[in-house]
């Protein structure tokens, strides 16, 4: 099938079972499926709009409850939705970093955070991993007093992820920001990897931001995320525009600057919007996706040479494993090279292995059923025994 | 989203082939509905 001149139908969560690390989480729900379809057209959700004419304040589809859901199922005062996490950053980063302004973020940070940083002109410092991939609070709070002592000024905010995206880490964001909250310091709790497939509690994390990513984590169309804040950082964040139009004398109501007006529309809204109430269901059973990814990782373990570079037992189902001295040994001498392994893999139906990959590479457990657990769990052992290497009881 | 659930083999247990019967029931009502509105 074709959606048109050269693009073909994309099939691969159909077919395959898809473990790549980014997309496991925003697989979207069938509601969803049939919002965008329902919702495609540009203009779609702005059937109704009226006073005071700003998107989130819609009722019908009803956006503006589902806005006020989201705030509440993330214990925060408030939230925007976002065309993504880092167009959140950048709402955050532009309100409060002038140039030349410290901001903390850590070694793991995705990059879109130092982006954010870069185009407010800002200065970046990250607060190191310890030697297990952690961020700590006592690091945090031993960089704090660095940034001080080498730049003369504190930093104005912080980015701390939830749960980092190189190695799935789940980081003490609440001890991070209890520090961090000592110095006056805005945090800014990126949760790209657990806003939407666990629990998150803004208020009991102690953050004046919780970021999510519609499009990895809550079963939504990209490019979606979420804002959510208290209302003393609303007042700052969401602020209403005060320009007016030098001939024209023209105002513009209540629209929000950061968020250039109207928030994220359409289709992708609507999805996150029909996902939504699978999203707050399935974060309840968080626990079921730690057991299914136990079920891969003890398969994986048991081929001799394989470790985990991620925390372990694992907290999240982001994972990062090192293959050097298991399948990496077997692409030395193999005709497809490092290729065998990911071509084996999607012969058995599995996608997501970056292609060549045979050393450190990463995948994502999330959203699958017990029986495909098993069956991954299964592949990765018999792609182990057809190619040579022993397996340990 | 049943495909989704049993990639890559689509083995479908018994309460999940109930739900695709069900579905294809649905599917060939509406295509039927679809005929009659637009073939008439």
């Amino acid at each position: 099938m074709k959606c048109g001149d050269g693009i073909d139908a994309r099939q691969v969560n159909e077919l395959f079972i898809n473990v790549d690390p980014i997309q496991a989480g925003g697989k979207l729900t069938g509601d969803a499926i049939k919002a965008i379809i329902a919702y495609g057209d540009g203009y779609s959700v702005c059937d109704n709009c009226r006073k005071p004419n700003r998107l989130d304040c819609i009722a019908k589809p009803p956006i503006a409850e589902f806005h006020k859901d989201v705030a509440r199922w993330l214990n925060m005062d408030q939230a925007r939705m976002m065309p993504g996490a880092r167009r959140s950053f950048q709402a955050v980063t532009h309100t409060y970093v002038e140039k030349g302004d410290p901001v903390l973020l850590t070694s793991l940070s995705h990059y879109t955070e130092f982006l954010a940083i870069e185009v407010a002109h800002g200065t970046p410092y990250e607060i190191p991993a310890d030697i297990n991939h952690k961020i700590t609070a006592d690091a945090a709070a031993a960089k704090i007093e660095d940034v001080k002592k080498n730049s003369g000024k504190f930093p104005v905010l912080a980015l701390i992820d939830h749960v980092d995206y190189q190695y799935g880490n789940l980081h003490d964001v609440a001890a991070i920001a209890k520090v961090a909250h000592q110095y006056d310091i805005p945090v800014l709790c990126n949760g790209a990897y657990t806003v939407g497939t666990m629990p998150v509690d803004g208020k009991a994390l102690g953050v004046d931001f919780v970021v999510g990513s519609g499009h990895k984590s809550m079963a939504s169309p990209a490019p979606s995320g979420v804002l959510a804040t208290t209302e003393e950082r609303a007042k700052d964040v969401f602020r209403t525009t005060s320009i007016v139009g030098d001939v024209t004398g023209r105002k513009f109501g209540i629209k929000e600057p950061e968020m250039m007006g109207c928030t994220l529309m359409g289709a992708t809204l609507v999805g996150m919007m029909a996902s939504f109430p699978h999203v707050k269901e399935r974060v309840k059973h968080f626990d079921k996706e730690l057991d299914n990814n136990r079920i891969v990782m003890e398969a994986l373990l048991s081929i001799d040479g394989t470790s985990c570079l991620s925390e372990y037992p694992r907290k999240h189902t982001l994972t990062r494993v090192d293959t050097t001295n298991s399948f990496d040994r077997i692409a030395a001498t193999h005709k497809k090279k490092g290729f065998y392994f990911s071509s084996a893999l999607n012969d058995n139906g599995i996608f997501g292995i970056i292609p060549g990959a045979t050393r450190i590479w990463k995948f994502n457990t999330y959203g699958m059923t017990q029986k495909q657990a098993q069956y991954l769990a299964d592949a990765f052992v018999s792609v182990a025994t057809e190619n040579g290497l022993s397996i340990n009881p | 989203m049943i495909l989704r659930e049993t990639a890559p083999l689509h083995e479908l247990d018994e309460k999940q082939r109930a739900e695709a019967a069900r579905l294809l029931e649905n599917l060939e009502r509406q295509v039927g509905s679809l005929k009659q509105e637009m073939l008439k």
